[in-house]
């Protein structure tokens, strides 16, 4: 798919496919297009040429609710909780989409926090919590609205080392859940590397190369963009 | 919480018993007609605060629907004869078209251009009002239809507007608990994320414009009926938009106990000041206006609920690992010192 603002082409012809009960990671550096990526596939933004299909089906051009009743997830690279409402309160928010009740919305949220570890904070309210249990909060939100596939931006981006390995972490959980997940990152990590069923790097717009961790961080292409040329060069010699 | 949640309710309910039993000891019409006044700007203030404060849609063109009651009611019983109350009625589905109306154009709007283009629609009414003379009667006004006639219409009235804030205030507690309320505020919050849990903000808002423009206008309907006489310049006034905001605003916006609150003090002091400062009154209103603005950002029950949230709040330790940033914003400052 390809997205442009005026004269400026923010994705290029990007195309790939994710499996159910995959964890992927699109990887680039800032303004490579990752969030705009996130924001064609959640229907912020209509693609202006592509499609974008959801178990079979297109949905480019849906609006971003109607995406969510769909089954697709997301996060935002900044967390907006309503700040003066409890964490359950907040995850009961998303859980709302697939319960009746507000009982039932309760009970479904706090399934979602228990599996996420933060049950012990149900009752805090949100606008105090640090940005690492925050960007977990968003997580539980779009979980409790029932997503197969949750698609999280910038997934690192404000977090310690320790709390992004723990984030990154989350990730790994999700296909247990049922969940396929897509996250966002800046550089290619360790801890990346080391969950990633594939990952897909992205470079000014366009696909630089995607496919298995460890052989993405080999190929010449994706090293040179990270470290110039003179590196892709002795990566070849020996 | 849901045992508070329990106490609320019950509180509720014998406040409204009691307010009901007020006629019994008070004859004053004077005092009943204040009574009136306080509880129909509180109904007008919930109506309000289910758009305004959960929803987030500064709306100052409220008088809208309050000005299209007053006048479907006084129209539709005077000159097609209707029975008063199946006016009041018809005034109901007139604002509630009007809110889809009004509501379809500026919901597409956000922020100070929704406000004003509620001020506008607002306007625009007002003068078709005053100018379409062969309905209206124009700058004349029209002498309304009394809705309870009889010796006992003081206490009527009262009872009346005391029910309304009640339905009125029902809508608010239900906003707090319910699927609804929270889609309203998730809107208030932020759009983007509203629409990542599957809201249609535009519906969404919509659906809340209707209950609030309803209300809005039996509010407008008993307050025609009460004054004996409308005239579009005072009856679409500007001011009763901003009344019902600033009702809302001054006792909390977005809780249900925070209009109820702000009309009962507002009025209360609108009156005394009357009293001791003729026509300065609303010189010493505006400058109370502003100070609330600048010192009780969240109203009074912002003031005093978050304080005993804080209370309840302080034990657990959710601080411990918040950043340096978040220390010195103003949502934790002034509780450091406990």
């Amino acid at each position: 798919m390809t997205k442009r603002f005026g004269g400026l082409v923010a994705t290029h012809d990007v195309s790939f496919t994710v499996e159910r009960g995959e964890v992927v990671f699109i990887i680039g550096p800032n303004g490579a297009g990752k969030t705009t990526l996130f924001n064609l596939i959640t229907g912020y933004l209509r693609p202006d040429a592509g499609v974008i299909r959801f178990r079979g089906l297109p949905i480019q051009g849906l609006p971003p609710y109607r995406i969510t009743a769909m089954g697709v997830g997301r996060t935002f690279q900044i967390p907006k909780p309503l700040a003066h409402l409890s964490v359950v309160e907040n995850v009961m928010l998303g859980a709302f989409l697939r319960a009746g009740t507000y009982a039932e919305a309760e009970r479904r949220a706090l399934e979602v926090l228990e599996r996420l570890e933060m049950r012990e904070l149900a009752r805090v309210e949100a606008g105090s919590l640090p940005v690492a249990s925050l960007k977990r909060l968003e997580v539980a939100r779009a979980l409790a609205t029932g997503a197969e596939l949750l698609l999280l931006d910038e997934v690192v981006a404000g977090l310690s080392p320790a709390e992004a390995d723990a984030f990154v972490g989350i990730l790994r959980r999700l296909p247990e859940m049922g969940v396929t997940a897509v996250g966002g990152v800046e550089h290619i990590m360790r801890v990346v590397v080391s969950i990633a069923d594939r990952v897909i790097v992205l470079d000014h717009g366009t696909r630089l190369a995607a496919g298995r961790p460890e052989e993405v961080v080999r190929d010449p292409a994706v090293v040179e963009a990270y470290l110039g040329t003179k590196f892709a060069r002795r990566e070849e010699a020996p | 919480m849901s045992g508070g949640r329990r106490w609320l309710y019950a509180g509720s309910l014998a406040a409204l018993l009691l307010l009901l039993l007020v006629p019994l000891g008070v004859q004053n019409a004077y005092y009943l007609e204040v009574l009136f006044r306080i509880f129909i700007f509180a109904a007008l203030g919930l109506a309000w605060n289910l758009v305004g404060g959960y929803a987030g849609q500064l709306s100052l063109g409220h008088v809208a629907y309050f000005g299209v009651g007053a006048y479907a009611f006084t129209l539709l019983t005077l000159d097609l004869g209707w029975n008063p109350w199946l006016g009041v009625a018809g005034g109901v589905g007139f604002s509630l078209v009007a809110a889809l109306v009004i509501g379809s154009i500026t919901f597409r709007l956000r922020g100070p251009y929704f406000t004003l283009a509620t001020i506008a629609t607002a306007e625009i009414l007002r003068l078709l009002v005053l100018n379409l003379q062969d309905f209206t009667r124009g700058a004349i006004g029209i002498s309304t239809p009394p809705l309870f006639p009889g010796p006992s219409a003081d206490r009527a009235f009262y009872l009346a507007a005391v029910l309304l804030a009640a339905v009125a205030y029902a809508f608010n507690l239900w906003a707090d608990r319910s699927r609804f309320g929270y889609y309203l505020m998730a809107i208030r919050e932020d759009e983007d994320t509203a629409m990542a849990v599957g809201v249609n903000p535009a519906r969404t808002k919509l659906l809340a414009l209707l209950p609030s423009a309803a209300i809005t206008s039996l509010a407008g309907s008993l307050y025609a009926s009460s004054f004996h006489y409308i005239q579009a310049d005072y009856i679409f006034s500007i001011d009763i938009s901003n009344q019902a905001a600033i009702v809302a605003m001054l006792g909390g916006a977005g809780t249900a106990l925070g209009p109820v609150l702000g009309s009962v003090i507002l009025t209360t002091a609108s009156e005394l000041f009357k009293e001791v400062f003729q026509t300065a009154h609303l010189l010493i209103y505006g400058i109370l206006i502003i100070l609330v603005v600048l010192f009780l950002p969240g109203g009074v029950i912002g003031f005093f609920g978050r304080r005993s949230r804080r209370r309840a709040q302080r034990e657990p330790g959710p601080f411990a690992g918040s950043l340096s940033g978040e220390e010195g914003s103003p949502r934790h400052s002034s509780s450091s010192s406990t």
